[in-house]
């Protein structure tokens, strides 16, 4: 099948091939643990991409990549991804400091 | 569905083809049509188990747990309105923008739930999911710098620190 080797690419063409066709592009996680195999799919119907793995440090790099695709899916195709990382410092923003005069 | 009522074959397959258009997962996922006739009353009922965000959860914890000998679970992300196609087309001709949420899978080969997460829920529920993962997929290999693969007991006694690489 269409394994691909390097993480960073399988992540940059998923969200490609997501942001072509948002409608039919779906993502699959697939664990084992008897095996002690994970292994991701994307596919739009037409194109497949693949990822296996049995490192837990990929596993953590999945974690970003299932936040990626929440975002996009939740919110949609057009939103800009630096916004996934930017988005936890918007966060902590609000929280606004009272002004120092606690009587 | 009445007008098809007459024709068995045709309303299976017809009824089929509308609901597993885009907005479901093909077969393979686990959701499937089951239709029953018994005494003149069509049943149709979907397989497919749409929780709550919680419970979704719940479910999903205990096929990790109940799939530690074997067997797997498979999870799928997939963009959804949950909207008919005509729906879709009253929607748009009104004006209205048609909302999209997250459609959520989960299935251990034998059982399906599923959950949908839109924008304001998706950052809790990606937090809650990123931990069940964590704490379940303990199976994969930590990274080990194995430089001296051939190396002798004796090497190994003098107490090699495995330090663990990170790739960033």
């Amino acid at each position: 099948m269409v394994y691909i080797a390097s993480w960073d690419e399988f992540v940059d063409r998923s969200v490609q091939l997501f942001r072509a066709d948002p409608e039919s592009t779906r993502y699959v996680m697939k664990y084992r643990h008897c095996d002690g195999k994970l292994v991701l799919k994307v596919t739009d119907n037409k194109e497949c991409l693949k990822f296996k793995t049995d490192q837990a440090q990929e596993a953590k790099k999945m974690e970003k990549l299932n936040n990626i695709f929440f975002t996009l899916m939740a919110r949609g195709p057009d939103v800009d991804l630096s916004e996934v990382t930017g988005k936890e410092q918007m966060e902590t923003q609000p929280v606004k400091k009272g002004r120092g005069r606690k009587q | 569905l009445k007008e098809s009522f007459g024709t068995k074959g045709r309303f299976v397959f017809d009824l089929r083809r509308l609901l597993l258009t885009e907005e479901l997962f093909p077969p393979a996922g686990g959701a499937f049509l089951e239709v029953e006739r018994s005494y003149g009353r069509i049943q149709v009922s979907l397989s497919l188990v749409l929780l709550q965000l919680d419970p979704f959860l719940n479910e999903l914890t205990s096929m990790f747990e109940k799939s530690k000998e074997k067997g797997s679970v498979w999870v799928t992300l997939k963009r959804s309105s949950l909207k008919s196609k005509v729906q879709k087309r009253k929607l748009s001709s009104v004006g209205e923008s048609i909302e999209y949420r997250c459609l959520i899978r989960a299935t251990d080969g034998k059982k399906t739930v599923s959950t949908s997460v839109g924008a304001k829920d998706h950052q809790r529920f990606q937090a809650s999911y990123a931990t069940i993962l964590k704490a379940h997929m303990t199976a994969l290999k930590k990274r080990e710098r194995k430089d001296r693969k051939k190396s002798t007991e004796a090497e190994k006694k003098e107490g090699s620190s495995t330090t663990k690489s990170k790739k960033l």
